[in-house]
């Protein structure tokens, strides 16, 4: 019997050590740390030309319970080719990814950005809706 | 024996150590015996036709030898009207100013030759020789060969190159106005009046227009074939209707555009890669240092057209570079 209790605790000594050693996931598919943070929102919008000059006429109107981003750009600007930058809550990361520059032109169907939180676990759309000064 | 062969190694390791520590003694550089020479190419960025390229060339004697008597320089393709080699040499003042030694007659140019004799007695010269690059030399490649003479009948030569040849053309400070100099022709590179751009409809790319409102407006430059609504108040003359390309950039100040201001270059590279596929055909809002690629309808050329000034009664000079594709 107590040969029995020996090989139990022995055994559950080692997978208590192996369980312990090994790593938590701590970084994400794009190598990004994933923390505990829970915040998710879009917090600024910018819109830049082929210039990289800004082409919003307004300051965005950014709705974090509707989830939307309401932008106004100014008259002639050429959607085909913008750049949108988002600013978002802290450890958060967006999804599609901007990887350069972007068209936008397509006023009736609404780009979607999805706001992931820093913990992974949070997801939360965001429409931006422009329209023409 | 096994002793002395131990201690012999450990020797040689420390003799080699030693040597290898020792300094190199210091020697004094020899003194130039004959006539000797050389150059550099002082302007940088792309070749471009119709401006300089420039050299300083730089020849010496010793006083014992003799005196310098002509300097020479041979192209292999003959440059344009405008191509000289200096009769000064320049040496820098106290307050940073090269001030200006005549040392020789007027250069002639003979040809692809161009030559300077000295006609006071001098035994060194740095002369400084600006080649206007000529139209035969668009897209070809353009070698120098420079030399003196001297009295003791030696000669020298360097050469330099060879410097290829920029494709793209170059036309610089075009004014253009809201509804007198309006049109703008990338073929041509020049701005024309609406009775001008009705002679060369097919030849006219852009129009040069003005509008204090919508306040994103202002100066810009609209394809013929864009929408009515970026032709507020334009008629345009009868078959003036293409539809060019552009893309608006900003902080792209070329240095040649630019009048000699910034440090930026604009190259045939940069205009055979800029990709304007899906480029509007307007560009508005532009400003002072702002500016534009270009592709024109027909795919015959792309430019960069730069924004030198704008005036706020509807004027603007500009200036571009053209690549014939």
């Amino acid at each position: 019997m107590i040969k029995y209790i020996k090989t139990i605790l022995t055994l559950s000594m080692v997978t208590a050590v192996i369980i312990s050693c090994q790593k938590d996931n701590v970084v994400d598919e794009d190598g990004l740390l994933i923390t505990f943070r829970k915040e998710c929102f879009v917090s600024n919008f910018e819109l830049l030309g082929s210039d990289f000059i800004t082409v919003r006429a307004i300051p965005p109107v950014i709705d974090t319970t509707a989830q939307t981003i309401d932008v106004t750009v100014l008259f002639g600007t050429d959607l085909k080719n913008v750049y949108p930058q988002f600013t978002l809550a802290t450890d958060c990361k967006l999804d599609p990814k901007i990887t350069g520059r972007t068209d936008l032109s397509d006023l009736a169907n609404p780009k979607k950005y999805t706001v992931v939180s820093g913990d992974r676990k949070v997801r939360k759309e965001y429409t931006l809706k422009i329209k023409f000064q | 024996m096994r002793y002395i062969k131990k201690n012999m190694a450990v020797l040689v390791v420390m003799a080699t150590m030693f040597v290898s520590c020792q300094k190199d003694e210091y020697t004094l550089p020899e003194a130039v015996k004959e006539l000797t020479n050389d150059c550099i190419k002082r302007t940088i960025g792309p070749n471009i036709v119709s401006l300089p390229i420039e050299f300083a060339y730089a020849m010496a004697i010793p006083k014992s030898k003799g005196k310098l008597v002509s300097a020479q320089v041979e192209a292999s393709i003959a440059g344009a009207t405008g191509t000289y080699l200096e009769h000064r040499s320049f040496y820098t003042n106290t307050g940073g100013v090269d001030v200006p030694v005549t040392v020789g007659t007027p250069s002639s140019n003979d040809g692809k030759s161009t030559k300077v004799a000295f006609t006071v007695d001098t035994t060194a010269a740095t002369l400084r020789y600006y080649y206007v690059i000529p139209e035969e030399a668009r897209g070809q490649s353009v070698t120098f060969t420079f030399s003196a003479t001297s009295s003791n009948g030696q000669t020298v030569s360097y050469k330099m190159g060879p410097y290829t040849i920029a494709k793209m053309g170059i036309k610089k400070n075009i004014a253009v106005s809201n509804g007198n100099l309006a049109y703008i022709s990338i073929e041509n590179m020049t701005a024309y009046t609406a009775a001008e751009a009705a002679a060369n409809a097919g030849k006219v790319d852009l129009v040069y227009l003005y509008r204090a409102t919508p306040a994103s407006f202002t100066h810009a430059l609209v394809s013929p074939g864009a929408d009515a609504s970026l032709l507020p108040g334009v008629t345009l003359p009868s078959g003036v209707n293409r539809s060019t390309k552009l893309r608006k950039v900003f902080n792209l100040q070329d240095r040649n555009l630019a009048n000699l201001q910034f440090g930026i270059y604009v190259d045939d590279k940069d205009l055979q890669e800029v990709d304007l596929t899906d480029a509007p055909n307007y560009a508005l809002g532009l400003r002072a240092e702002a500016g534009t690629w270009v592709e024109t309808a027909d795919k015959k050329y792309k430019a960069y057209i730069f924004v030198n000034a704008v005036n706020a009664n509807g004027s603007a000079v500009i200036s571009m570079l053209r690549y014939a594709l």
